[in-house]
């Protein structure tokens, strides 16, 4: 009887593992009927460029039209292998960056069969471009609902670019001792893409910035009697223990009608220097009349670049900001930076948005130095809720002290990365320079996905989504990636290690 | 019986409240985000059985059952421990865990979750006891405590130290101890000790005397707690909030004229109801007003009052408002759970303006629920279909009264939003009264004839 048990134990055991390790490999239908077009599949990865090391390209076909759905990968020495599980391919890891090693530099072909209507219809085969470059392998965002004012849960995130594994820097609920109030977490930031040091805000309840400086975690508080706010939007000097941030008095305004629903706006904002090491504000610029915000430094650290309003006209002047709101244009600046003296230098406008009567943000420089992106919007400084919001590169060479204007600057064709009609804001590049990050609501126009692009000498990639292990995740996800950062390495330091700062 | 009439007939409505703050998903990834929290398997059972509180007999029937199992239980874990007659005649003290359960669950924050703990438990106990003796029931009892609590939850071992007991699903605030949660479970405990204390002391003489005067005793004690602290304010406030969302007009006006309201939530439905029926402008001052906030009353940042205030929002044609009020109220829900009810109304709102993939995620969500899937379904073929919404007795209707001009939404509803929201479309009656009750609420007679005289 024993024997019969543990037998049977063994085989249940045994059928689990064989079962675990199932990919279907389904046939090629024998017969089809050809489609002339290209696979409506989701998310759209036809024709992309990837990096070497990303994670699998899992995609399926809509559910309510197809049945069932094929799909048969070719590599550039001509191995082929087929995917389908109902209406969704997903291919296995490892699978997957044997066919990307074996791509490297070239193309993989793809053909995608569906069925519908108990026909098969052959699609046009499509090619994904395997790019020599890799991407960085991790990336942070912030999950939060598209709310408006209330929140409920929400955590910073990271996840492994090369596989679906996604873990928990942070969440506002551990900390959180006072429920009247709530807690917020925000903008987390890092330090040349390494994790070492790094930051993160925390609003309200048990309030403070905490400050990762070289693997030591502490809390502190930036907010002086000098200061309009603690720091708000930071950014990480590339070499010393400096971060500048923005200080800002944000309200927000809810529109009746118009589809951007939310509009975020500033009644004040300046700019900060924070020396991590000794734990000092010093004020950057200040101006009352005018609002600066979104600093960011140079790759060499010699340049601090920033957007800052240019004045209303005379007789807006003085009333309620969100009547004028849309008047409210910023332009791009840059200062020098002496690292010895912590002083900055004359202000420069790099870039005049307003004499196209538009609104930079978000500005970030190459890591070579080379090229400028931002995200340019008809108004304000937060186009992430505005449809015509889209993101711009402009060769840095074509700076040669005099501002920019749309006229003068020959900005590099980003048709392939910029939706129509939706906003796409947040550019960021990876550390080797050939991805660009953006978040972008093009799928639903409410929630914000991340998308990469490839970047070669000026030329940019059709852009793609996030891979997901299941295809579907991003359509049911009610959540919005927000911020997403590049970073080369994990954040090393435990949720529980983090609370360690805060009060009980 | 007790439980499923006061439930079924006094108390329906906190029911209907907790259905609406949750949404049960048929799906492996939201199974298994709550069993592998500690208390995960009751926490799972009680959100399972709380979904059909949509259907108040349904229930209180469940809550009946649950609370007669808990009340058998310890019955039968005092007879283990017990002779025969002393467990007739301690037969009343097994009431009590369940009678606190009761008292427990009339606390519209109080998760069913904490009945199932406690029933978990008791069952397991009572196995445990039936199949081992001696030494081997002891380790058991031991070794059953740690694992027990991942899958119940501190209920096991009650002993009240808030460590073990905060951010355990029983109770929607997470930081408030749920001490009538824990003195059942601990009153279960305590009971077969007091039982093997009797069990010395009593005769056989007096055991049916004993029988009747303690479960007499317990009857009446518990039964005067349960009625005294049953908050019968909020039951009749939950009641117009449910009346309006399921848009039962009449059933309100019928109410109403029984019982005039005199809180916010009350007479928001109210107004909207006789709005509803083309009655508000000749009959408001029959009723309790509460000024112009009795109309559309500023909306605070919870998960409850603004709902009847959406609700009017939404039939104003105040879409975008309707939309982010309660998007706002769902934010708020204390244990973060999602609602049934608010997906329903931002799928809708969503397909008003246009905004079908939004629209679609909700509704792909609202396909994994028990009872809102066919509606789901229903209303999926809509998304795209213009012609199909345009002809839609609600949608189509919306769809016209809705802002086209934009403009920023004031902290108050205004005079101005309501003249506009009219004039947009003037078939929009509900906007009309609305606007000239404003004024009439205001006492501003100008506004009010300016509105007329372009009406003539």
């Amino acid at each position: 009887m024993k024997r019969y048990i543990s037998s049977y134990f063994l085989f249940l055991a045994a059928a689990l593992l064989l079962l675990a390790s199932c990919v279907n490999h389904p046939d090629v239908p024998s017969s089809s009927k050809e489609a002339k077009s290209l696979p409506a599949i989701f998310p759209d990865y036809c024709n992309v460029t990837v990096p070497c090391n990303i994670a699998p390209l899992n995609f399926m076909l809509p559910a309510d039209e197809y049945e069932a759905c094929v799909a048969r990968l070719t590599t550039p020495d001509g191995q082929q292998q087929t995917y389908g599980s109902g209406v969704k391919v997903q291919i296995p890891e490892e699978e997957w960056h044997a066919v990307l090693d074996a791509s490297k530099g070239k193309s993989i072909k793809v053909e995608v069969w569906g069925q519908k209507a108990d026909e098969w219809l052959s699609f046009s085969p499509f090619e994904i471009r395997v790019a020599e470059e890799p991407i960085d392998e991790y990336l942070s965002y912030r999950l939060i609902e598209p709310s408006y004012v209330a929140w409920t849960y929400m955590e910073i995130a990271q996840r492994n670019l090369t596989t679906f594994e996604e873990s928990q820097i942070f969440n506002n609920e551990i900390t959180m001792n006072d429920r009247t109030k709530g807690q917020c977490i925000n903008c987390h930031s890092y330090q040349n893409y390494k994790t070492d040091n790094m930051l993160f805000h925390v609003r309200l309840s048990n309030a403070g910035t905490v400050i990762v400086n070289d693997g030591k975690v502490s809390r502190v508080n930036m907010k002086r009697d000098y200061t309009i706010s603690g720091g708000v939007y930071p950014s990480w000097h590339p070499t010393a223990k400096l971060v500048a941030f923005s200080t800002n008095l944000t309200r927000q305004a809810f529109h009746t009608s118009n589809p951007n629903k939310i509009e975020v706006y500033d009644l004040a904002s300046d700019m900060i220097l924070y020396d991590v090491e000794t734990d000092s504000v010093s004020i950057v610029s200040n101006d009352s009349t005018l609002l600066e915000v979104y600093p960011t430094w140079s790759p060499d650290g010699k340049y601090l670049y920033y957007c800052k309003s240019v004045p209303l006209p005379e007789e807006m002047q003085g009333q309620d900001i969100r009547t004028t709101y849309a008047k409210i244009q910023y332009n791009l600046y840059r200062r020098s930076f002496d690292l010895t003296t912590h002083g900055f230098g004359e202000e420069e406008l790099v870039y005049d948005a307003a004499s196209a009567d538009k609104s930079v943000t978000l500005p970030r420089i190459s890591p070579d130095g080379r090229y400028l992106l931002f995200a340019l919007g008809q108004y304000g400084c937060f186009h992430s809720r505005h449809h015509d919001a889209d993101i711009v590169c402009i060769p840095m060479e074509q700076y040669t002290g005099t501002g920019l204007t749309a006229e003068t600057a020959s900005a590099l064709d980003l048709t392939l990365l910029n939706s129509k009609d939706y906003s796409d804001s947040y550019p960021s590049w990876s550390s080797n320079g050939h991805w660009i990050m953006i978040a972008s609501r093009r799928d639903d126009d409410n929630y914000s996905r991340v998308y990469f692009a490839n970047f070669n000498n000026g030329k940019i990639g059709k852009a793609f989504l996030l891979p997901q292990e299941d295809p579907e995740l991003h359509v049911s996800l009610l959540k919005s990636y927000n911020r997403p950062e590049f970073m080369v390495e994990p954040v090393k330091i435990s949720v529980e290690e983090f609370s360690k700062v805060f009060d009980k | 019986m007790a439980v499923l009439l006061f439930f079924g007939l006094a108390y329906p409505h906190h029911l209907h409240y907790q259905e609406q703050y949750q949404l049960f998903l048929f799906d492996s990834t939201y199974v298994w985000e709550i069993v592998k929290q500690p208390g995960g398997v009751a926490d799972l059972l009680g959100r399972f059985c709380t979904q059909f509180f949509l259907f108040a007999w349904v229930g209180a029937a469940i809550i009946a059952l649950l609370l007669s199992a808990v009340q058998l239980l310890t019955l039968r874990l005092s007879i283990v421990h017990s002779s025969q007659f002393i467990v007739h005649s301690s037969y009343g003290l097994s009431f009590v865990p369940s009678f606190l359960l009761w008292l427990f669950l009339l606390d519209e924050n109080a998760l069913l979750s904490g009945v199932w703990a406690v029933l978990l438990t008791l069952l397991v106990a009572c196995v445990i006891v039936k199949l081992t003796k001696g030494w081997m029931r002891r380790i058991l009892l031991i070794v059953a405590i740690p694992v027990f609590y991942w899958i119940v939850g501190p209920v096991c071992f009650p002993i009240p130290i808030d460590s073990l007991w905060l951010g355990v699903h029983y109770y929607r605030y997470p930081t408030a101890f749920p001490w009538l949660l824990w003195g059942a479970a601990f009153s279960a405990f305590v009971l077969i000790l007091a039982v093997r204390f009797f069990n010395r002391k009593a005769t056989a003489s007096n055991r049916t005397v004993l029988m009747f005067c303690s479960f007499a005793l317990v009857a009446v004690i518990m039964g005067f707690l349960v009625w005294k602290n049953a908050n019968f304010k909020a039951e009749k406030v939950m009641q117009y909030d449910f009346m309006a969302c399921h848009q039962q007009w009449n059933r309100i006006l019928e109410t109403v004229n029984a019982e005039k309201p005199n809180n916010q939530i009350g007479v928001t439905v109210q107004n909207l109801a006789l709005a509803m029926r083309g009655m508000l402008l000749e009959h408001m001052f029959d009723y309790n007003q509460n000024s112009i906030h009795g109309l559309l009353p500023d909306v605070n940042t919870d998960a409850t009052s603004p709902m009847p205030t959406a609700e009017a929002f939404y039939q104003l044609g105040m879409i975008n408002v309707a939309q982010r009020t309660v998007f706002e109220a769902q934010e708020a829900i204390l244990d973060f759970q999602k609602s049934g009810r608010c997906y329903k109304r931002l799928a809708q709102t969503n397909l008003i303006n246009g905004q079908y993939e939004v629209a679609r995620k909700y509704l792909m969500a609202l396909q994994k629920t028990l009872f809102y899937r066919d509606w789901a379904n229903e209303t999926l073929p809509l998304l795209g279909n213009e012609k199909a919404i345009a002809s839609h007795p609600e949608y189509g209707r919306l769809r016209q009264c809705a802002y086209n001009e934009d403009f920023y939404f004031s902290d108050h509803v205004t005079p101005e939003m309501l003249e506009s929201l009219y004039y947009r479309n003037t078939d929009n009656r509900l906007a009309f009264q609305y606007l000239l009750a404003y004024y009439m609420l205001t006492g501003d007679r100008e506004g009010y004839n300016r509105v007329i005289s372009k009406e003539q």
